[in-house]
C-alpha cells in the first residue's frame, strides 16, 4: 500500500478499540451490557460477511440468513445430541463452515450467472425454501418451538464467552482484510465497478463471484454458530428473512465497501434496539423502531451510498492529503450496472 | 374426479390471486425496468384498508374501491419518492424497495396493530353450491371470475387501446417511445399506479379467502409473485397469467398429495425455469 502512515494511524485507533472492548467487562460490570456486545460482535462479524458480497462485489443476496441458519442448527444440534464440550462446540463451527461452504458454492454456481434481479429474488426464494423445510422437519429442528441446549461449561461464564468473540471478531476481520486487500479482492472490486470490462479483461468473473460468495457464506455461518450459543436457544428465526434484513441495514447504515462499516452499523443498530425497544413503554412507537431504520435506511441508499463509515473516510481523505487517491472506497452510486 | 375437480378450482383462485399480484409486477418491470420488491407491501396495504373499511361499512365492495385508492396513492407515493431517484441503478433499487417493503409493513403494524386479524366472507359470497358431489366454494368461484375479468381488461387496453399500444411500445423500446414525442415519464406513473391498485385488489381478495390478514402475508405473496414473474417471462402480460395458474394449480395439488413438497415445487420450477430459459417462458420482446 502507498500510504503506510495513514493506515498505521488508523490500525492505532483500531487497536486501542481493541484493547478497551477486552477492558470493558472488567471495568464495567455489568451482566446485560456484557450480552449487548456480545450481541453486537456477533451481528458485526455477520455484517462483515455480508459486505464481501454488497460492498465489495456489488451483488445483492437476500437469502443470506441460510447460511447464518446453517451454522446456528449445525452447533445448537451438535452440542445437544453429543456432549457440550469446546471439542463439540469447535467441531460445529466446522462442520457448519464446511456446509455453508458447499451450500454457497451449489448456489452460487447456479445463481451468480443471472443478473442482479434474478439473483436477489432467487436467493431469496432458496432461503425461503429452507425455511419451510427447517419449519417441516420437526425431528431434527422442533420448528418453530425450537430446542434449549447447554452451552459448554466454559461459556457459562458470559466474559469467557464475550471474549471468544471478540477474539474472532477479529481474526474475521484481519482474515477479510487481507482477502479484500489481496489480488483476489481486487478482481472483485473491478467486478463490482465494471463486471464486462473486467471480462473483457480475461477474468472469469462468475469463478470469482462464487468465490466471494464462499468466503461470506462460511463467515455468515461462523456468526450463526456464536449466535445460537449466545442464546443458548434456537428456533427457525434464525433462518428468516430479518436476519437477512438486519445484515443489511447494518451494512448500508454502516457504509459499504468498508470492513469497518458494517461493525460500525452493527452497534448503532443492535444498541438502537436494545435502548428504543426500552423506552417502548413509555412510547409505543418505539415497539416499531424498525421503521426509523427503514426510513434512515431509504435516505442512506438515495443520499449517503457509502454509509456512516465510507462518508467519515473519504472526508477524512479529503481533508487530509488531497494527492491520496481513495482507492478503498469508491461510493456504491458510480456502480454502473454493467450487466444490461 | 371429484377431487381433482374440487383441486382445480383451489388452484385456479390462487392462481388469480397470485396473477393480479404478478401482472403489476411484470408491467413495471418490463416498462421501467425496475423489479419492486415492495410490491407485497402494497398487497397487504389493500388487504388491511380494504378489511378495515369492509368492517367498517359492511359493503365488500366499498373494501375494494378503498383497495385501490390506496394502491393508488402508494403508487403515486412511491414512483415518486422510492423509484424516481434510482432509475437505471439496479443494485440501488433492489436495496430501496426493499428497505421501503420493510417501512410499509411495520406501518401496518402501527396503524392496525401486530395481531391476526380474521376476515369473514360477504355473505352474499359465502357458502357453497353442489352439483352433484362436488361441493364447490362460492368465493373462490368469485375470485376465478374476477380474475379473469381484469385480465380480458387488461388485455383489451393493452391491444386495442393508444394507451396499451404506448406501454407495449415501451416495453420493447423506451427511448424511441420518448423520441416520438410522448412523455414516457408519465406512463411510468400511470403504469406504477396501476400495478400498485392490482396488487392491493389482490390483498383484499386474499383476505377471505384465506381467513386471516397478518403484516408479514405480504413477503410471503410476494415471493410467489417473483416465480410466477421469473417462469412467466419479464415484460409478459400473457406469460404472468400462465406461470400464475401453472403456479396456483402445482400448490393445490402438491398441497393434497405430496403436503412436504407444496412451496418446493414452485422453487424448483423456477430453478428449472431460470436455468435453461432465462428469459422465462414468454418473453416480451425487447428492442
Amino acid at each position: 500500500m502507498n500510504k503506510p502512515i495513514l493506515l498505521s494511524r488508523s490500525n492505532l485507533i483500531l487497536f486501542i478499540i481493541f484493547l478497551a472492548l477486552i477492558a470493558f467487562p472488567f471495568v464495567m460490570d455489568s451482566r446485560t451490557l456484557t450480552i449487548l456486545l456480545t450481541q453486537i460482535l456477533i451481528f458485526g462479524i455477520l455484517a462483515m460477511s455480508y459486505d464481501i458480497l454488497l460492498g465489495y462485489t456489488g451483488i445483492v443476496s437476500f437469502g443470506h440468513a441460510m447460511f447464518f441458519g446453517i451454522g446456528a442448527y449445525c452447533t445448537a444440534i451438535m452440542l445437544n445430541d453429543f456432549e457440550s464440550t469446546i471439542g463439540v462446540f469447535l467441531g460445529s463451527i466446522v462442520v457448519g463452515m464446511i456446509i455453508a461452504g458447499i451450500l454457497s458454492f451449489l448456489v452460487g454456481l447456479l445463481t451468480l450467472r443471472l443478473k442482479s434481479h434474478f439473483f436477489a429474488m432467487l436467493t431469496m426464494a432458496i432461503s425461503g425454501l429452507l425455511l419451510v423445510v427447517a419449519e417441516k422437519w420437526r425431528d431434527v429442528t422442533k420448528g418453530n418451538d425450537g430446542f434449549t441446549f447447554k452451552a459448554p461449561d466454559v461459556f457459562k461464564d458470559r466474559i469467557v464467552f464475550y471474549l471468544v468473540v471478540l477474539a474472532l471478531l477479529v481474526i474475521v476481520f484481519i482474515t477479510l482484510k487481507r482477502f479484500v486487500n489481496s489480488p483476489l479482492g481486487r478482481v472483485l472490486i473491478a467486478v463490482r465497478e465494471n463486471e464486462q470490462r473486467t471480462k473483457s479483461l480475461g477474468f472469469k468473473t462468475l469463478y470469482y463471484k462464487v468465490i466471494a460468495s464462499i468466503v461470506a457464506g462460511v463467515i455468515a455461518s461462523l456468526a450463526g454458530s456464536l449466535y445460537a450459543v449466545s442464546l443458548r436457544f434456537v428456533n427457525t428465526s434464525v433462518l428468516t428473512m430479518e436476519i437477512t434484513l438486519d445484515a443489511l441495514l447494518m451494512t448500508i447504515i454502516g457504509g459499504v465497501g468498508t470492513l469497518i462499516g458494517p461493525l460500525i452499523g452493527s452497534v448503532v443498530i443492535e444498541s438502537a434496539q436494545h435502548y428504543l425497544s426500552g423506552l417502548a413503554r413509555d412510547f409505543p412507537i418505539f415497539e416499531r423502531w424498525i421503521i426509523f431504520f427503514g426510513i434512515i435506511y431509504i435516505l442512506a441508499v438515495i443520499f449517503f451510498p457509502k454509509g456512516i463509515a465510507g462518508t467519515l473516510q473519504s472526508k477524512y481523505y479529503q481533508w487530509k492529503a488531497k494527492k491520496v487517491q481513495t482507492t478503498n472506497v469508491v461510493p456504491l452510486s458510480k456502480n454502473k450496472e454493467s450487466s444490461e | 374426479m371429484d377431487l381433482i375437480i374440487s383441486l382445480v378450482i383451489n388452484g385456479l383462485a390462487t392462481g388469480m390471486l397470485i396473477f393480479l399480484l404478478a401482472a403489476g409486477l411484470t408491467l413495471i418491470f418490463g416498462l421501467m425496468d425496475v423489479l419492486n420488491f415492495a410490491h407485497g407491501g402494497l398487497f397487504v396495504w389493500g388487504a388491511y384498508t380494504g378489511i378495515f373499511s369492509y368492517a367498517y361499512t359492511g359493503s365488500f365492495i366499498v373494501g375494494i374501491v378503498v383497495a385501490i385508492l390506496t394502491g393508488l396513492v402508494f403508487g403515486f407515493i412511491m414512483e415518486k419518492l422510492i423509484i424516481t431517484p434510482v432509475y437505471g441503478n439496479h443494485v440501488q433499487q433492489i436495496l430501496i424497495t426493499l428497505g421501503f417493503m420493510l417501512v410499509l409493513q411495520e406501518m401496518i403494524k402501527v396503524f392496525f396493530g401486530p395481531n391476526v386479524v380474521a376476515v369473514k366472507v360477504p355473505e352474499y359470497l359465502a357458502g357453497s353450491w353442489q352439483v352433484g358431489d362436488i361441493i364447490i366454494i362460492k368465493y373462490r368461484i368469485f375470485i376465478i371470475i374476477f380474475g379473469f375479468i381484469v385480465f380480458g381488461l387488461f388485455h383489451y387496453i393493452l391491444t386495442r387501446t393508444k394507451v396499451g399500444l404506448i406501454v407495449r411500445a415501451g416495453v420493447m423500446n423506451k427511448d424511441m417511445v420518448q423520441a416520438l414525442g410522448i412523455n414516457i415519464k408519465r406512463i411510468f406513473l400511470f403504469v406504477f399506479m396501476t400495478g400498485a391498485a392490482l396488487a392491493a385488489v389482490a390483498g383484499v381478495l386474499m383476505a377471505p379467502y384465506s381467513g386471516s390478514i397478518y403484516a408479514e402475508l405480504g413477503m410471503e405473496y410476494a415471493i410467489l409473485a417473483f416465480i410466477v414473474v421469473v417462469i412467466g417471462g419479464m415484460g409478459s402480460f400473457q406469460g404472468s397469467l400462465f406461470a400464475a395458474i401453472l403456479v396456483g394449480l402445482a400448490g393445490s395439488f402438491m398441497a393434497y398429495y405430496v403436503p412436504y413438497l407444496s412451496l418446493a415445487v414452485n422453487m424448483i420450477l423456477m430453478a428449472v425455469v431460470l436455468i435453461f430459459r432465462p428469459q422465462g417462458l414468454f418473453q416480451a420482446a425487447k428492442g
